[in-house]
């Protein structure tokens, strides 16, 4: 046996798996969106292109995923920046809570923010307490909840993102920079921000792909009235059983990703030259 | 400073809440809790479709562990040795399932398991858990691996020791902790996984996640949140494991 | 012990070839040593030995038995590597009896004692339990070494062992090295760039350059006798000054670029332009000398100084003791015992 016979031999199993169990269902989703009675048609396609309420749906996941995403990084590269910049045993705390919440299932965190923002729960109690909104407000049912449940659900990623790129940023050059003049924040903006660009990009792309791909929080904490694309796919699977629609959105919602990934993709390519 | 004690009270805020409430002695899911009560655990841990869909989970996580530490571990020492063409090729290929929404390929393996199988079982929960859950055990293996002394092998090979030996006392040893990790990582991915699970389930094929999902659907009672409570105490268990086995930082920057 | 046979060793890396066909015979219990800077193609001639690079061409033979083709698990070998290689999950002395459990050595009371022995030829016998991690750099050498040694290999092959120690930690190592080899006997063929540390450890010196042998020979003769003008500058420290050498009047001279003189010994053979090989350790400064230099930088070297010489246009690095210290711009005096002057024509 050779050494390319055995290293073949251990990675098979895995690329079988991966073929078979992988990349043939998503194939063949990808051929079940253009199917169509008479042949392949696009017909599946239009029809959601061609709707204003599924548009609508579209529309709404896009722009809740860009809000969710730049609310992330906006909280996610300040404590990134903390997080690295701490002693040990503060910063081993701060990636234990992040790292808890990433690891519980989605649908227990969603549970407890439908606790939180429920009509009784805690949050529009304090709001109401404080005089800043009326008798009726609730949260729950609304985008402002999907967004608040999504950001808890996604910031973890985008803080590991950012950390890992911050802990490889030499902290004496910030150093360098503040002997040189510059006050704190002028150093983050002139030296720590531009560094970390790739893990804040990174993040964000991860939090874009997670958010607009998202079924369980947005459905429970939005409710039916306020669909996203992937409650959109999940009742043409189980409600309507229109399987084809399913893959048809299955593939606008991948495309979408693509359009956003593939730039990037080519970015970083051409900067690693 | 104050951001951190922000951030921190979001980012726990619905575990906190969510064990809070589960000791609460009303009927109705409030926080904070109302009296004290352990009466939602009793009536957790006496339910059948409870423990049925905690058996599933149990079951299916269980064999996914197994497979995925197997599978991705091999896969990983292959890529690791960087002599098959397209080492970073593959690698990339093996991650995919990360970067895929899971809910794509959820209907995806609906749709094919169906087309060829006919209805859902055990076999393709646990065969596309493994597949979401394969790229954790090959990231932290890979991770551990980059780590170790490039020569080991080589001289292994001038002390003697045949291909076997080699893996088996010099390679299998050395990644020993990140196949530990990535096994607890393949257990909790598993365990949590809601959206495959919901897309794969039948009556009696429900896992713990898709049980409780089930439940905020309707007007849940306190006992949902016993139930998740029991979760929270899991992964809290998996993550103080896995921290003993090598250290939660390294895996922060993965 | 055994002897070594390499013949006409070729070996290329996809279009790069870093061996140009490189023979050599060691007889058996003898130390050489294949020196060379980055890229002379040492280290991989030493890997081609161990089979843990195939040749391209070219075949190797280990007491009379081809091994060419043989992988390094079936060749009698053990090496030592450069970053030591010790198993870190293993203690000190599993990691010693590991090369005797994989060549099936002895049974198991057997192997402890050859593994306790080895531990003693280091010193190490105390540490015998611990993990690599705990211990020194220093410590951890010689556990691979005793692990190089346990188990009587027909070939010793050690690549730049000491290459990671302090200065301290390595004279002593070659101390102990040369003292194992005395004991031993092993066939060793030892890989490094430091000249100096050739020249001490071994019994034949082979110089590499460009994947090709340069020169070899006895520390003495290499030291005394390189034959080329990479040798002179790599083995020993010798500047080269441009001269033209001619017969004025029967006497034998060499003419600098600046116009100085320098008498030669009648038995140089040499004509026209040449390379004076002037040794840094040979020559002196002040006193009488036949030639002038202006010192453009001193280098306190603690028993010594290094001064940066300006001669004839060029610059030259001498040696000198305490006695007298010379200062930046000062004209100093150079001489060179005329029997120690090397020629060498471009």
């Amino acid at each position: 046996m050779s050494d390319r016979i055995e290293n073949l031999l251990l990675v098979l199993p895995g690329l079988l798996l991966l073929a078979l169990a992988f990349f043939l269902p998503i194939f063949q989703m990808l051929a079940l969106s253009v199917d169509g009675p008479e042949g392949p048609t696009l017909a599946h396609f239009s029809r959601f292109l061609g709707d204003s309420y599924y548009l609508g749906i579209l529309w709404r996941t896009v722009k809740l995923s860009f809000i969710i995403t730049a609310i992330c990084a906006l909280i996610g590269f300040p404590l990134a920046y903390i997080m690295a910049r701490v002693g040990p045993t503060l910063r081993l705390w701060l990636v234990i809570i992040v790292i808890l919440p990433l690891m519980t299932s989605v649908v227990v965190r969603t549970f407890g923010w439908m606790v939180l923002l429920s009509r009784s729960g805690m949050i529009p109690d304090i709001l109401r307490d404080l005089g800043l909104v009326g008798r009726n407000f609730a949260l729950m049912q609304t985008e402002t909840a999907i967004i608040i449940g999504m950001v808890q659900v996604l910031l973890p990623f985008m803080a590991l993102s950012i950390l890992g790129v911050i802990t490889r940023i030499d902290p004496r050059l910030e150093e360098a920079a503040r002997t040189m003049g510059c006050s704190f924040l002028q150093t983050i903006r002139t030296v720590v921000l531009p560094l970390s660009l790739p893990g804040i990009v990174a993040g964000s792309l991860l939090a874009f792909t997670l958010s607009a791909s998202s079924f369980v929080t947005p459905n429970l904490l939005g409710g039916s009235r306020i669909q996203v694309l992937a409650a959109s796919i999940y009742n043409s699977v189980t409600q309507t059983l229109d399987w084809p629609f399913a893959a048809a959105q299955a593939v606008i919602l991948f495309v979408g990703i693509l359009l956003v990934l593939v730039p990037y993709i080519n970015l970083t390519g051409r900067a690693r030259g | 400073m104050i951001f951190v004690a922000l951030t921190t009270i979001l980012l726990l805020a619905p575990l906190i809440v969510v064990v809070g409430a589960s000791f609460s002695a009303s009927q109705f899911v409030v926080f904070p809790p109302q009296g004290f009560s352990l009466e939602w655990y009793r009536k957790v841990l006496s339910s059948p479709e409870y423990l049925n869909a905690g058996f599933v989970s149990l079951n299916v996580a269980l064999l996914v562990t197994v497979t995925a530490t197997l599978v991705g571990g091999a896969a990983a020492i292959a890529i690791h040795r960087k002599q098959l063409p397209g080492s970073e090729i593959l690698a990339a290929l093996f991650l995919s399932p990360l970067v895929l929404p899971t809910i794509i390929y959820a209907i995806g393996m609906l749709m094919f398991w169906s087309s060829v199988f006919g209805p859902v079982s055990l076999p393709v929960l646990w065969i596309s858990h493994t597949v979401i859950a394969m790229p954790y055990v090959i990231r932290t293996t890979l991770a551990v691996l980059s780590e170790s002394d490039p020569f080991l092998e080589e001289a292994a090979r001038t002390m003697g020791a045949n291909r076997m030996q080699r893996l088996w006392l010099v390679v299998v040893p050395q990644c020993l902790p990140g196949l530990a990790a990535g096994a607890f990582f393949a257990f909790n991915v598993s365990f949590d996984e809601a959206v495959l699970s919901l897309f794969l389930r039948k009556p009696g094929l429900t896992t713990l996640p898709v049980q409780i999902y089930g439940q905020l659907e309707f007007s849940p009672d306190p006992s949902v949140a016993a139930v998740s409570a029991i979760m929270i105490a899991l992964t809290v268990i998996l993550i103080l494991v896995i921290d003993r086995f090598l250290g939660i930082k390294k895996f922060a920057n993965a | 012990m055994a002897n070594v046979r390499l013949e006409n060793i070729r070996k290329s890396f996809g279009k790069v070839q870093v061996l140009h066909g490189v023979s050599l015979d060691i007889a058996s219990g003898e130390f050489v040593s294949l020196l060379g800077a980055s890229g002379s193609g040492k280290t991989t001639l030493l890997r081609t030995a161990a089979g843990l690079e195939s040749v391209t061409s070219g075949s190797i033979s280990i007491d009379g038995q081809d091994v060419t083709d043989l992988p390094p698990e079936k060749r009698d070998i053990a090496m030592m590597f450069q970053s030591y290689a010790l198993l870190p999950h293993l203690s000190v002395s599993e990691n010693v009896r590991f090369p005797l459990r994989m060549r099936k050595i002895g049974t198991r009371e057997e192997q402890a004692e050859s593994v306790r022995g080895a531990l003693e030829t280091v010193q190490l016998g105390h540490l015998a339990d611990r993990l690599p991690r705990q211990l020194s750099g220093g410590q951890q050498q010689r556990v691979a070494l005793a692990r190089a040694i346990v188990s009587n290999p027909k070939v010793l092959l050690l690549d730049e062992p000491l290459s990671n120690l302090d200065a301290r930690l390595r004279e002593d190592m070659q101390v102990e090295l040369i003292e194992i080899h005395k004991r031993l006997g092993l066939t060793t063929i030892f890989v490094t760039h430091d000249q100096e540390e050739a020249l001490g450890l071994s019994d034949r010196v082979v110089l590499l350059h460009k994947g090709k042998v340069e020169q070899e020979g006895t520390p003495a003769d290499m030291y005394s006798q390189p034959a080329t003008v990479f040798a002179s500058t790599f083995i020993g420290s010798a500047n080269l000054v441009a001269a033209t050498i001619s017969e004025i009047d029967g006497v034998l001279v060499a003419r600098l670029v600046d116009g100085q003189t320098l008498p030669l010994p009648a038995n140089i053979a040499k004509r026209g332009e040449v390379q004076l090989v002037l040794r840094q350790e040979d020559m002196t400064i002040g006193g009488e000398g036949q030639l002038k230099a202006k010192v453009r930088t001193r280098v306190f070297l603690g028993a010594r100084n290094r001064y940066v010489l300006s001669l004839a246009g060029q610059e030259i690095r001498v040696l000198a003791g305490n006695d007298e210290i010379f200062s930046r711009g000062q004209t100093v005096s150079l001489g060179i015992d005329p029997a120690r002057i090397r020629v060498m024509s471009d």
